[in-house]
């Protein structure tokens, strides 16, 4: 039997003792850290990355064999160095690890994807992707309903890192009715109780007290939300420490990109084997209004250098053929670049698919740059279409239940 | 289990009475149906649980939490809360002996309060060299402010306008957040429709929003949008046509200086970058200017209901009933959109002591880590460190998640913010000089969180204390890691 000392001072968090056990530490967590992910029935993991601020897909999928794409951007046009797909499109010069997943058939890119009667509010058309409606508003994210589904039938560990964001905040996109874990760092993820005298490792046993007597008596929601987020925190912080010293990257990722070190962390988490299902990374910057070149060009080398590092790192851990990768951005940018050397919101953009479960190439049609709308491109595939595809294709969840409404299936994975 | 004070349900009151002027109970507020709306909207918004399960809650709660307000010295530190960083005991004493009235002129009238004693302690920031101060430095800066200053309703609002009228330094340089940050501190109070044409050159806001480079046939979006959608109206009062012509309005500003914009301070209106040709905005044709635009928009009953709401629901509550929006915006609308008199109002109504109010707020982490501090005490170099460690909180001042500011409520509240805040009081507690002689749980309950805890965190306090009688800062640690102190 472990004492409190012990616990610390292997760096865990204690498991609490007597009648102060939440009986939500009884089980979940070591059984989650125990499995394996073979362990689990439909061990497949999707991770998002999330382009935020409106990326310009044109300047992303190149359309540059297009007279319409050289006039429609004089200043921000890229002349040199397109890494052609065919002889029409071609990826930025800055995606050359995303030209090598191509090349070996495990990227998938969906063309002009959009949706109808295009939002060109950052906050709208995000909240529009997020819940997947074009109603946006505040109900549980489109994976977060996936992760209801899991829990509903009984396919899921049902523990806090079953969905994990990167980053201070949970994204709408897993808003659910199971919880999800905000991760900065592993470290960082614990509660720092043992004091500078190093005396009294006891403190957490009477603050999970307050939090469990506030819950029903505190006001609400905020009560009950206190105390079921303390109780995931610890839950989440013992499983996860007690994985730390064990994860080594096979992969160097870049230093100094906040992007590399979000996907580093979600890496992480997944090879600990606990059980994440979803995951979520945030990229910003993209609402590129002036100037755009230089900040752009940076963004998607950041972008591509911390995905090659990535993936790398998951397939030396064995978890190349489990994980997907997607990237969504709110809108693409106007065509006809602004006065300042920069875009102004648009419509639809590319969304791109990344891993062993793609099949690689080219899906839906490229938006016709001499029809637009004005001065938007016009989508040719729903954002809902994507979603449903991986949805069914790849988690194996019932699409049209959870999208509330039944949209093109593309096939873009392998079965 | 119970809070200690319930008190019996408030007095009872007439029909004839606006609503906006009577004590509002849960139960009451339950009955009518736009603010059961208003609940179940919060409710959603938290992914932990299912509807039912906490609409019941509420109900419940209703008879425990009825009496919340009646006694001065609660009153008086959910003013302090609200409208500064809370109350050492003794202001909150000093409060409690007033009256309403009186509380809100002593909060709202700061114009004749001395800010000496802090201006003589803070640092100073260089703003003469070509880069000007760091962020750490004016982060660390605002937050002492925040902590020391005997104005803290000048703060408050300062905080308000940094989570409205957005800017950040993932763009803006700290020179140029510093110009800003006093810009709303000088025009904490101001008519709006003055706010708005400073902010509109305000260089921190030509360079977040791209205002800068919005020339003459060149025209650029950005702010002309966010104006509208963020700062004004709302989305669903204007088209995209408006967006276009509205930027053509607000070209010929621009920022004076070098190559380096983001260390410019200084705003110039360039009579050649300035698109003089007729626009049409909202059926109005004219050779209209960004401060024609600014006029039209603050005076829409859009702008009068976003604004009141938004500032209802800062100090009171979330998803305030109609009636007090169309209260709060015909107030703002008579006074010539002066924010003040909107903000006087809010202190004046029955709703904002109601049991509804009563910690309906979850304390950001600007508000937590500057109470803590007041709390706890802190140096110089405390200051820089509260600062970076409001980040994983989910707060970085001067660094907003976007130009929508943070979105607050219970968002605040996850797995990795909430062992962040616990872990920050631990330490701020840890470092903090040690008053003497040492407060005893009841004191630290009652100047910290009204002494309206659970028995379950007062016999918790109890037993710390006597197992561990000269763990003082062990004590204050754990009355700053209550669920009760998380709230506002």
């Amino acid at each position: 039997m472990f004492s409190r000392r012990d616990f610390m001072k292997q760096g865990l968090v204690p498991v609490f003792a007597g009648s102060a056990v939440p009986s939500i530490f009884a089980n979940g967590v070591a059984a989650a850290a125990a499995d394996s992910p073979h362990a689990i029935p439909n061990g497949r993991i999707l991770v998002l990355v999330q382009l935020a601020g409106g990326n310009d897909g044109l300047n992303t999928l190149i359309p540059f064999q297009d007279g319409a794409y050289h006039d429609a951007r004089p200043t921000l046009r890229q002349d040199t160095g397109v890494l052609t797909l065919n002889n029409q499109l071609g990826l930025h010069p800055n995606l050359k690890g995303l030209k090598a997943s191509w090349d070996a058939g495990q990227l998938a890119i969906v063309q002009g994807v959009g949706y109808p009667s295009p939002n060109l509010s950052h906050f709208a058309s995000m909240s529009i992707w997020e819940t997947a409606s074009v109603q946006g508003g505040i109900g549980d994210g489109w994976l977060g309903r996936y992760l209801n589904y899991l829990d509903q039938v009984g396919e899921s560990p049902n523990h806090a890192l079953e969905g994990v964001s990167a980053g201070s905040l949970v994204p709408p996109e897993l808003r659910s009715k199971t919880p999800v874990t905000a991760l900065q760092s592993l470290s960082a993820f614990r509660l720092q109780a043992v004091n500078e005298h190093g005396t009294q490792v006891d403190e957490e046993n009477p603050i999970m007290k307050f939090y469990g007597g506030f819950k029903t008596s505190g006001p609400a929601p905020f009560g009950a939300l206190l105390d079921t987020t303390l109780q995931e925190a610890l839950l989440a912080s013992h499983a996860l420490q007690a994985t730390d010293a064990t994860y080594q990257a096979k992969a160097t990722y870049p230093a100094k990109s906040p992007i590399a070190s979000s996907l580093k962390l979600v890496a992480e988490t997944i090879v600990s084997g606990l059980g994440v299902r979803v995951a979520h990374v945030t990229l910003g910057g993209f609402d590129n209004h002036a100037r755009e070149k230089p900040v752009h060009d940076k963004l998607l080398l950041d972008l591509d250098q911390a995905l090659a590092a990535f993936m790398q790192d998951l397939t030396g851990h064995g978890y190349g053929d489990k994980v997907l990768v997607m990237t969504w951005s709110e809108f693409g940018r106007r065509v006809k670049e602004n006065g300042s050397a920069g875009t102004d919101h648009g419509t639809a953009a590319p969304m791109f698919l990344l891993g062993a479960p793609v099949k690689g190439g080219l899906y839906g049609e490229q938006p016709s740059l001499n029809a637009l709308d004005n001065g938007n491109l016009k989508f040719t595939t729903d954002f809902r279409s994507v979603y449903a595809s991986v949805l069914q294709g790849y988690l194996n969840a019932p699409a049209s239940e959870l999208l509330g409404g039944s949209y093109e299936i593309l096939p873009l994975l392998k079965a | 289990m119970n809070m200690d004070d319930a008190a019996p349900a408030a007095s009872p009151t007439t029909r004839s009475t606006p609503i906006w002027r009577r004590p509002v109970s849960r139960r009451a507020v339950l009955a009518t149906g736009a603010a059961g709306a208003g609940a179940a909207a919060l409710a959603v918004l938290w992914k932990g649980n299912d509807l039912s399960q906490i609409l019941n809650r509420v109900q419940d709660l209703t008879r425990a939490n009825q009496g919340a307000l009646s006694d001065p010295r609660v009153r008086a530190g959910h003013l302090l809360r609200r409208a500064g960083f809370g109350g050492t005991a003794t202001e909150i004493d000093r409060f409690a002996a007033m009256t309403t009235t009186a509380m809100t002129q002593a909060a709202l009238d700061y114009q004749q309060t001395s800010n000496a004693a802090l201006d003589g302690q803070l640092p100073a920031l260089d703003l003469t060299s070509a880069k000007g101060p760091n962020a750490g430095a004016i982060q660390a800066w605002w937050l002492q402010r925040m902590v020391q200053t005997a104005r803290p309703l000048e703060e408050k609002m300062t905080l308000f306008w940094h989570g409205l009228l957005t800017s950040g330094l993932d763009k803006a340089g700290p020179a140029q957040m510093y110009v800003q940050n006093e810009l709303f501190r000088k025009m904490a109070l101001a008519n709006f429709d003055d706010l708005l044409k400073a902010v509109s050159k305000d260089p921190a806001m030509m360079v977040y929003l791209d205002t800068e480079t919005n020339r003459k046939g060149k025209p650029n979006e950005n702010y002309a949008r966010e104006l509208m959608e963020l700062f004004t109206t709302g989305i669903g009062h204007y088209t995209e046509d408006d967006v276009r012509e509205s930027a053509r309005s607000f070209t010929g500003w621009t920022l004076q200086g070098g190559p380096q914009l983001r260390y410019t301070t200084q705003a110039a209106f360039i009579p050649r970058f300035f698109d003089s040709g007729q626009k049409t905005f909202m059926g109005k044709t004219g050779n209209f200017t960004g401060d024609d635009i600014v006029e039209m928009l603050v005076p829409l009953r859009a702008t009068a209901e976003r604004l009141s709401g938004r500032l209802f629901s800062f100090f009171a509550y979330p998803n305030p009933e109609p009636e007090i929006v169309r209260h709060l915006a015909d107030t703002f609308q008579q006074s010539h959109y002066n924010v003040g008199t909107v903000v006087r109002e809010i202190f004046s109504l029955d709703a904002f002591y109601s049991a509804k109010a009563y910690r309906a707020l979850v304390k950001s982490p600007a508000e937590l880590t500057a109470q803590i501090l007041r709390a706890t005490g802190a140096d110089a170099r405390g200051f820089l460190a509260a600062a970076n460690a409001m980040a994983p909180m989910g707060q970085l001042l001067f660094y907003p998640p976007n130009v929508a500011g943070w979105p607050g409520g219970t968002s605040w509240i996850n797995s990795s913010t909430l062992l962040n805040r616990i872990n920050f009081a631990n330490a701020a507690a840890r470092r903090g000089a040690a008053s003497s002689p040492a407060p005893t749980v009841d004191q630290l309950t009652a100047n910290l969180i009204d002494g309206k805890v659970t028995s379950d965190t007062r016999d918790g306090l109890h037993a710390f204390a006597a197992v561990h009688p000269d763990d003082h800062a062990g004590l204050l640690f754990m009355a700053l890691a209550t669920p009760e102190f998380q709230l506002n």
